[in-house]
This record gives structure tokens, C-alpha cells and sequence, in this order.
């Protein structure tokens, strides 16, 4: 049977669609009890109406990114894996690499040569074995990740603040830095979208323009993005 | 007041959280593995053994270390709750933290706080509800709309996560300017001493050392200067 048949097969889809729905569900108790205890400890719902807000247009520029990344993964190891791959713990970065390792480790090239319903189970396989570590390893440590930090922090306020907002800081100098070096073009997306960033932050806040102060990560990211490319 | 307040974050929403992301994590693993049976019982295809333990082999060494290293780094930012939501859902650094730290923002809630730590949450919920309902009209849609596609906007597609990056750095380094330049030179640095192959003894370093190195340098940048600002008052 060919190997495309079996990956976009209707079994396939009911599966994938089960780890999706799993993340939906989780999403959505999290939510309505973080809701629920927000109201209890003080916030106000147009505090988290705003935030839920900024983040749904926060969520366009990167939804636009994993699209494309899943677009490319679709041809490779059909629909469904591809879309329960980039709904559950998967990343952009990873998907299409495992799938790779696991098709070569039966002689297959992915995307080069045809694929064998055999180099589609290997690349299944390798693709769950390779990303369940992240949540085992996850799952199992954030309470005793949250009993370290609670005594370094010693349960200071100031200090939680301080730890979080450092880190944030920390993880995007890194990723914009894996960017910055490879001096290229997506040095260049990067340094834009920083410049666009602070120009439309510094406009924003000065004149107080609200819609701005929402939109100004996407129109950053795609002005950055449209220029990058065009020069 | 403030009492009640914390008694009811910790003694009732944390342990139920706990529960909850606990119980979804487990079966995030189950489910995980669902394609997996449906090839083996509908289709009668079963891994190579020796194959699979090469693949698995392959895959541990380039990205093994960044199972415990990735929610080790992100943790301080997603705490507890975000760990597991961020971790069940994927794609956390060019989705789930931008989206929680713009939610922070727009709420005026400070990281690391309780009040933060349930704003994320929301804005967490929110990116994952767009994520899944985007990818799923572009399944459906499918390769009708990769073929549609001219090359020059795939290339481009490809830009906009270094854009998204820079764009991150400045939203959340602005307000702490020095911290933000001193940890892209480290990052930096380090990206380089990783490329003159200084790190080689590292198999796959280039995937966790500059986030693990920038996270925990920061966080002890910041908890130093915290220290002095103290002392001075």
C-alpha cells in the first residue's frame, strides 16, 4: 500500500485528532480555573480580557511561522502527523529533523526519495520517542523546579519579579543571537524587527496610541520580514 | 485580605493545577503514541528494532539534553502552571512566551507574581486555541495552498521568526537595557566559540547552551543588582 495512503488515512486522522483535542481540553481547564482564581485574587476581568486579547494578536506572526513549517512536514509524512505534531509538544524547529533521522534509519531520504510505508513508521516512531522526553522530563520536575526556585527566591516578590524578567530577557538574547551570528538575511529580519519594535514601543507609549501599543510586535515582525526580503 | 487571597492561589488553584497538568502530561505521553499503534493494528507496521534504537539513538544525541535542559531554562519565565501547558502544547520559545509576556504587558502584572503567573496561563490558552485552529484550516486546505505558494513568500515565511525575536528582545530588554546587551554580547560570544568549535566535547551544544548560559547569567545578573539596590536603600 502506498505509504502517502496510510498517513493521510482516515485511522490516522482519528488518532492525530485525539492528541489535538487533548491539548484543546487542557487549554481550556487551565483557563477557565486561572480565570476563575484571577477574579478571586484581585484582577480585573478588563485586565484579562486585555491580556487574552494581546496575546490572540501576539499569536498571529508565530501561527503564520508554524503554518509554514507545517506545510512542509505535510508533504513529507502526510496531514495528520504533521498537525498533531506541531498541536502537541512538537516545535518547528525539531519536527522535520526526527522525521529525518527516523526515514534514513531504513535507508530513506525524506523528501528525496519515495517514501515506504516502513520509513513512515520509522519516522512516526522516532517523532514520538524523540518529543515525549520533553514532556516526561517536564511534567515530572515543575513542582520540584517550583521548591528550588522558592528557596532561592526565598518567596520574595521583588525577586521572583526579577528571576522572571531576567530569563525572559535571557532566552530571546539567545535566540535572536543564533540569528545574529549566522549574518545573513535573517541577521538582518532580526536587527529590523528589534529597530521597528523600539521606534513603534517609543511612538506608542510617548503619544499613548492605543491600537499601537497592541499591534506593534506584528506590524514589527512583518514590516521587518517584507523589507528584509525585498532588499 | 491579602491572606485569604494567598491561602485561596495556594491552597486550592496550585494543587489543583498541579493535578491537572500533571494528569494531562501523562496522557500527552498515552496519546502520543496513538499514530504509532494505528500503524502497527490497522496497517501491520511495526519498527525495526535495530533500526528504531539507531533513530533513537540519533535523535537523544541531538536534541536528548534539550529535554531537561529546556524546562529547566524555561521555567523561571512559565512557572509552575505555564511548565505544563507550555510543554504539552510545544513551540514554547517562538510562541508560548512571547504570547505569555505580551499578556503580562497589556495586563500590567509583573513576571513571577501570582497575578502574572495566571495572566500567562490566559495568554498561553489563547495562543494555543489560534495555533491548533490555524494549523487545522491549513491541514485542511493542505497542499493546495503549499502549491499555490510562489517560493519567494516561503523564503520569506522563513524571516519572520528571526524578526519575531529581535522584535521580543526589545519589547522585554527596554526596561532593562544594560541586562539585555550584556546577555546578546554573552549570547553572542557564545554562538561564536560554539561555530570556531570550541564546544565540540558538547555534542549538540548550539541547542541549549546559549539559552541555558543567557537565562541563569541573567537571572543572577538581576538578583545581584537587586541585592545592591536593597543595600543602598
Amino acid at each position: 500500500m502506498d505509504a502517502m495512503k496510510i498517513a493521510n488515512s482516515i485511522p490516522m486522522w482519528a488518532a492525530c485528532g485525539i492528541a489535538v483535542v487533548l491539548v484543546l481540553i487542557q487549554a481550556v481547564i487551565f483557563a477557565k480555573n486561572s480565570y476563575k482564581a484571577g477574579k478571586k485574587i484581585g484582577l480585573t476581568e478588563t485586565q484579562m480580557k486585555k491580556a487574552m486579547k494581546s496575546s490572540a494578536i501576539t499569536s498571529i506572526g508565530p501561527s503564520i511561522v508554524i503554518l509554514s513549517g507545517m506545510l512542509s512536514l505535510l508533504i513529507t509524512v502526510g496531514g495528520p502527523m504533521a498537525w498533531m505534531r506541531l498541536s502537541l509538544i512538537g516545535s518547528v524547529m525539531f519536527e522535520s529533523i526526527a522525521a529525518g533521522i527516523g526515514t534514513s534509519s531504513v535507508g530513506v531520504q525524506l523528501g528525496a526519495d519515495t517514501l515506504t510505508p516502513l520509513a513512515l513508521d520509522m519516522a512516526v516512531w522516532t517523532m514520538i520517542l524523540g518529543s515525549i522526553g520533553w514532556i516526561i522530563f517536564s511534567t515530572f520536575s515543575a513542582s520540584r523546579m517550583d521548591k528550588v526556585q522558592q528557596k532561592i527566591s526565598g518567596g520574595d516578590p521583588a525577586k521572583l519579579t526579577a528571576i522572571s524578567g531576567a530569563a525572559i530577557v535571557g532566552v530571546f538574547c539567545s535566540m535572536s543571537a543564533s540569528h545574529l551570528v549566522k549574518l545573513n538575511k535573517n541577521s538582518v529580519s532580526c536587527i529590523l524587527g528589534a529597530l521597528i519594535m523600539a521606534v513603534l514601543i517609543t511612538v506608542s507609549e510617548k503619544k499613548n496610541i492605543k491600537w499601537l501599543k497592541e499591534w506593534n510586535l506584528t506590524i514589527s515582525i512583518l514590516a521587518a520580514m517584507i523589507i528584509t526580503a525585498l532588499i | 485580605m491579602s491572606n485569604n487571597k494567598n491561602e485561596y492561589f495556594e491552597k486550592e488553584y496550585m494543587p489543583k493545577m498541579h493535578r491537572i497538568g500533571k494528569l494531562t502530561g501523562l496522557l500527552g505521553v498515552v496519546v502520543s503514541f496513538g499514530p504509532a499503534l494505528v500503524l502497527a493494528v490497522v496497517y501491520g507496521l511495526l519498527p525495526k528494532p535495530t533500526a528504531l534504537l539507531t533513530a533513537f539513538i540519533a535523535a537523544a544525541s541531538s536534541f536528548g539534553l534539550l529535554w531537561i535542559v529546556e524546562p529547566i531554562s524555561y521555567f523561571p519565565v512559565l512557572g509552575p502552571i505555564g511548565t505544563y501547558m507550555a510543554f504539552l502544547s510545544g513551540n514554547i520559545s517562538n510562541m508560548r512566551l512571547p504570547c505569555a509576556g505580551m499578556a503580562q504587558t497589556a495586563a500590567g502584572v509583573e513576571p513571577g507574581s501570582d497575578e502574572g503567573s495566571i495572566i500567562s496561563v490566559l495568554g498561553m490558552a489563547v495562543s494555543v486555541i489560534i495555533n491548533v485552529s490555524v494549523l487545522t484550516v491549513g491541514v485542511i486546505l493542505g497542499s493546495s495552498v503549499l502549491s499555490m505558494m510562489p517560493q519567494g513568500v516561503k523564503d520569506a515565511l522563513n524571516l519572520l521568526l528571526p524578526a519575531l525575536f529581535g522584535a521580543l528582545l526589545v519589547q522585554f530588554g527596554m526596561k532593562q537595557k544594560s541586562l539585555a546587551v550584556t546577555l546578546l554580547i554573552i549570547g553572542i560570544l557564545i554562538y561564536v566559540a560554539i561555530n570556531a568549535g570550541l564546544f565540540n566535547w558538547l555534542p549538540g551544544a548550539s541547542n541549549y547552551l546559549p539559552t541555558l548560559a543567557c537565562v541563569f547569567i541573567g537571572i543572577g545578573i538581576s538578583l545581584k543588582m537587586l541585592g545592591k539596590k536593597k543595600e543602598g536603600q
